[in-house]
């Protein structure tokens, strides 16, 4: 199953071949929600980082597997959902990576932090993760009330 | 992705054009690991074609720079968009890698 789903949602499955057409799709859904270009590639890398972590941590490079990614946009926010169906993030286990030591790993999630304003998930449905990614307007605030 | 490999003189320059991202990782992983293990330890990676860079491109570079240095070698970069860029000063890799501005001023730093 791969392709757009509802309006706003597109459903990849877990190969990492998968990525670019994600992100070909991304884009479009960016520019209708009017999201200027140049924020555009931080937010493809942001939503990419979280569903490569679904494929390698989530699903354990298993292919096939379901990995649904919805954008929906209000006045002052852009607010992104990546959602998998396989094992649950466990924030114990993160560490966040020692840039002076030059890894060769680990540091995706340093990577969406850079481009999101805010970044959650919740664990508590019966299966897998849902990540949320939000990137206020330009010249709003984190922390307002959404509109 | 599509991966050119080039000999200039003792320098060997390899232009893959495209996203460098997880699905094309293993792919330029392999070309890399097979370059050094044959002995050319001079490198050159022209990024001019590479519009998008993720957590598993650049791993896949820091962990065939590392490899050629301790070689004797090193992997050098060029030529990086400015969004690829953005992500190397991110990750802080643009101190630690050798980062020239075109491929002639990258091949004509190994002297």
């Amino acid at each position: 199953m791969i392709g757009e789903g509802p309006e706003g949602t597109f459903v990849l499955t877990s190969e990492p071949q998968r990525l670019a057409g994600l992100r070909e799709w991304l884009r479009e859904e960016l520019t209708r929600h009017k999201v200027e270009q140049q924020e555009q590639f931080g937010l493809q890398v942001a939503v990419g980082e979280i569903c490569s972590n679904s494929i390698k941590h989530a699903y354990n490079w298993l292919g096939g597997k379901p990995i649904h990614v919805s954008v929906r946009g209000t006045d002052d926010r852009l607010i992104i959902e990546v959602r998998d169906f396989g094992k649950k993030f466990d924030p114990q286990s993160y560490q966040p990576p020692d840039l002076e030591a030059v890894p060769e790993g680990g540091i995706g999630l340093h990577l969406v932090r850079q481009f999101v304003d805010e970044l959650s998930f919740d664990v508590t449905e019966e299966q897998g993760t849902r990540w949320t990614l939000v990137k206020y307007r330009p010249g709003r605030t984190p922390g307002a009330r959404p509109a | 992705m599509e991966i050119e490999v080039t000999q200039s003189k003792s320098v060997t320059v390899v232009v893959p054009s495209g996203d460098l991202d997880m699905g094309a990782a293993d792919q330029i992983r392999r070309v890399l690991t097979e370059l050094i293990d044959k002995g050319q330890l001079k490198l050159v990676m022209d990024l001019g074609g590479v519009g998008y860079i993720d957590s598993s491109g650049l791993g896949t570079l820091v962990a065939a720079m590392k490899q050629a240095r301790a070689a004797g070698g090193n992997l050098k970069l060029c030529a990086l968009q400015d969004d690829v860029r953005s992500i190397f000063e991110m990750t802080r890799l643009i101190k630690v890698m050798a980062v020239h501005a075109t491929r002639q001023e990258a091949v004509a730093s190994w002297g």
